[in-house]
């Protein structure tokens, strides 16, 4: 019997080491994606309101490194650009902290929905929304319509 | 007597377990190094009839794959209408859950239309087709619908860095029989399914990222192909409807 159960483990053991070597199963994955493979968690999360202001600021700028990584995916020459991309993504992930606590952003600072309150505040032929001591500008980021703080001219 | 049963039992368990290993890891390899020429001929014969009609616009069906952070998928859908005329033109139109935008491109300048909020953004633009993709995906994140199809060079993008290329075999798409591609490359796999006939048309492209244990792929069905939409230039400069707001987009630094 103990034979049996030795010769069982033995061939699992072996089996799993072969298992390995095959590259689907590869433990450490490459962080790549092409041919316009993207996420929109932007936008999905965007839609739950600016409760998860915090988290959608963190998605939008994901979706901006997904998006970044397919460019580069496409043309091999810009392949090192994702790495600056994701400190961006940091940087902006940062910014909940600021919210909870009711002070300014920093500027640049993109959120996925304007803040509960804000109004059109326009500034020099430009269109601003202001709330919680914050202006915003809409741009296009991609293609989510998004807020970024900003300083009136 | 049961003692011999069990050793029987032993041998043959070993056994299949080398020959599934053992063939499993054949069968990887042979997939890793293999590019059928069959399969990228079938392939540059699509590229190059898209590549050779003057205008065309298709209607794409897009399923895209997602993973919430609990580990449950979400499938979300965006329909777009492509209208592409060579040299330099091209309208689309992009329709999901959440918005409905339109993207202009007249040879100078593009424009992103975002109906629903009824705001746009406008940039100069190269005056090539495949110049302005590059421009819209590289410095503006843009997403544009079938761009992989619509560029000049379309057989050399796809087939870059290939690892394997297969046909798997024949596949009804739409009720229209189709040659059923496969493709490997480092991150990606991607599948084609291009009609079996005079006029190879894509039907379906299946893509799917690799980089990540959760396989996610983005699915899109063609149909509703028209090699002569017959649009006026005029229809690819936009025009701001009454009371549109003008934003700008946000480089990619």
């Amino acid at each position: 019997m103990k034979t049996i159960v030795k010769i069982a483990v033995l061939s699992l053991a072996l089996f799993a080491m072969l298992m390995a070597d095959v590259p689907g199963m590869q433990l450490v994955p490459e962080a790549q994606a092409i041919l316009g493979v993207w996420r929109r968690h932007a936008r999905r999360w965007a839609v739950v309101g600016t409760a998860v202001a915090a988290s959608t600021a963190v998605a939008a700028s994901e979706t901006a490194a997904a998006e970044n990584m397919a460019v580069a995916a496409q043309h091999p020459a810009a392949s090192e650009a994702p790495a600056p991309q994701h400190a961006v993504a940091a940087k902006t992930s940062a910014a909940p902290a600021h919210l909870a606590a009711g002070k300014p952003l920093p500027l640049g600072t993109v959120v996925a929905a304007l803040p509960g309150g804000c109004t059109a505040t326009p500034v020099g032929g430009q269109e601003y929304y202001y709330c919680g001591g914050n202006f915003y500008r809409a741009v296009f980021q991609g293609n989510n319509l998004v807020y970024v703080t900003a300083q009136p001219k | 007597m049961c003692k011999s049963t069990f050793k029987k039992a032993t041998a043959a368990f070993v056994l299949g377990v080398f020959t599934l290993a053992a063939s499993l890891c054949t069968e990887v390899r042979a997939q890793e190094t293999s590019v059928d020429p069959a399969a990228t001929q079938i392939l540059k014969r699509m590229t190059d009839y898209l590549g050779s009609l003057q205008e065309f616009s298709v209607h794409t069906q897009n399923t895209v794959e997602d993973l919430l952070e609990s580990g449950q998928r979400i499938d979300s859908d965006v329909a777009a209408h492509v209208i592409v005329k060579r040299p330099n033109k091209l309208l689309s139109e992009r329709s999901d859950d959440l918005a409905k935008q339109f993207f202009y491109y007249d040879g100078r300048t593009l424009t992103l239309y975002d109906q629903l909020k009824n705001t746009y953004a406008t940039a100069p633009a190269s005056e090539t087709l495949g110049g302005m993709l590059d421009y819209a995906r590289q410095s503006l994140g843009l997403v544009v619908p079938a761009a992989d199809f619509i560029y000049p060079n379309a057989y050399e993008l796809l087939t870059q860095d290939l690892t394997s290329a297969t046909v798997v075999g024949k596949a009804v798409i739409d009720g229209v029989m189709c040659d059923h591609l496969t493709f490997r490359r480092p991150g990606v796999d991607f599948q084609i399914w291009i009609e079996a006939a005079a006029q190879p048309r894509p039907r379906k492209l299946v893509v799917t990222d690799t980089g990540t244990p959760a396989l996610l792929s983005v699915t899109t069905l063609i149909d509703d192909f028209n090699a002569a939409p017959g649009v006026p230039d005029t229809r690819f400069a936009f025009v701001p409807p009454i009371g549109a707001k003008a934003i700008p987009f946000m480089l990619i630094e």
